[in-house]
């Protein structure tokens, strides 16, 4: 890896062709507030139509951009600024009423087999549900290709993984099927030849199809989570020994999966040039001290991975105004020497 | 009796085309029968391997993410009875001869 960047503005300049970025970390770390001033940086400053896209139940880029957006499907704030919140779970449900009308529909049925009912009922309750919904609606949002830049304010990251290597996996059962029907077709052709095709034959056809097309998604999904010259794919972390700890742990899993992290953003440091005031209250001066010793472990730990240091605030980032400041935090960075 | 003599020979064709039948059959009985038989069983273990994959998870075998899965629920519902009974049964010393 040619790595030529040390700053978010850097990193920008180096990737031309820049498409999805993605925030990743734990919540209530700034994920939401990064994606945020992001999209506004790019949306009025080089005139570059974007897309927000967030699954927090908890509706955080209405908050953020101080209007309700959630479940409303894709909103336009400014110009070339739109922004989206999914409501997963109204989204799951409409998915998982889909499902069963096509078993209605194609057995004419009016009632779902119990241990069909079940079995939908206990998939629907699955937590990876809520994620795959996501990454479903990002590579269906991606694939369409309405925007120029995507920002996707990420879940925390669990199920992802594997959703990655789903992919791969899918890959190998994928040609396993297709050899194994290849040779039950040659075993069968004495007697397939007077049954033609049957019902059997014809289920299986939708079903390698539908598998198929699974198949692409997860690998349009992980290749886009591997594209370095496509896809930013940005940690974001506060000075605290748990995030540190836990940002490590992360990198070390996405490397095994072949995700290479873009860089990484230190969110909510606060100002450490207060120490240098007589009145500073103790308990500021050693919440400052203690986040000064992290960020040196940061910076010793993930050295040039570092792309950004942005100060807490006196007030919570909210509303076009303070985000546009928080972007110029984001982007005009200086790397200490 | 003269009809036979009389014979076209269209209807030669005809009759040609029987004994081919019966041939066929003849040999499919003696020869390709145990093919397709076992073609019969390896299609429905391939049946079975098949299920597995996309619904694994019914059996505690997640293969496919469980969002997926649902979108072939729908085409497999009916088999699902028979490979849930097949995939649970115990194996016994009969099964060998089948």
């Amino acid at each position: 890896m040619t790595k030529s960047y040390s700053t978010y503005t850097e990193f920008f300049d180096q990737k031309k062709d820049i498409q999805t970025l993605i925030f990743a970390g734990k919540g209530g770390l700034g994920k939401t507030t990064l994606s945020a001033a992001t999209s506004i940086r790019f949306s009025k400053e080089r005139m570059t139509k974007t897309l927000v896209f967030s699954t927090d139940p908890q509706a955080s880029l209405s908050d953020v951009f101080e209007k309700d957006v959630f479940g409303k499907g894709e909103i336009k704030l400014e110009d070339n600024l739109y922004v989206t919140e999914i409501d997963a779970d109204r989204e799951i449900e409409q998915y998982i009423q889909s499902v069963k009308q096509q078993i209605f529909d194609l057995y004419g049925l009016d009632k779902i087999p119990e241990e069909i009912e079940e079995y939908i009922e206990s998939a629907k309750a699955e937590p990876a549900m809520h994620e795959s919904a996501t990454y479903d609606a990002m590579v269906s949002l991606v694939s369409r290709g309405e925007y120029k830049l995507f920002i996707f304010d990420m879940p925390p990251f669990g199920h992802g993984v594997r959703f990655v290597s789903t992919a791969d996996v899918l890959d190998s059962w994928i040609h396993k099927i297709t050899s194994m029907r290849q040779k039950a077709e040659e075993y069968d052709e004495v007697a397939a030849k007077f049954m033609g095709k049957t019902k059997q034959d014809i289920a299986e056809d939708a079903i390698m199809g539908e598998l198929t097309e699974i198949r692409d998604r997860l690998n349009f999904f992980s290749s886009m989570l591997k594209d370095e010259d496509r896809t930013g794919f940005f940690m974001v972390l506060v000075p605290e020994q748990m995030a540190i700890l836990d940002t490590e742990r992360a990198i070390t899993m996405f490397e095994h999966f072949g995700i290479n992290i873009s860089g990484i953003i230190v969110n909510q440091v606060y100002p450490p040039d207060l120490l240098e005031r007589e009145d500073l209250s103790a308990f500021l001066k050693n919440k400052i001290i203690m986040q000064q010793k992290h960020l040196e472990t940061i910076f010793e730990r993930f050295g040039d991975k570092v792309l950004a240091v942005i100060p807490m605030y006196d007030r919570e980032p909210k509303g076009i105004e303070l985000l546009t400041k928080v972007a110029e935090d984001l982007f005009f960075w200086k790397r200490p020497d | 009796m003269s009809e036979i003599e009389e014979k076209t020979p269209n209807d030669e064709e005809q009759e040609e085309k029987g004994i081919r039948a019966s041939l066929k059959r003849l040999i499919y009985g003696a020869a390709m029968h145990g093919m397709s038989r076992q073609a019969l069983k390896s299609r429905m273990y391939f049946e079975h391997m098949f299920m597995l994959i996309t619904l694994g998870d019914l059996m505690g075998i997640p293969i496919l993410p469980p969002y997926y899965s649902l979108r072939i629920l729908p085409y497999v519902v009916p088999q699902i009875k028979t490979w849930k009974r097949r995939m649970l049964k115990e194996r016994d010393i009969t099964d060998a001869f089948y």
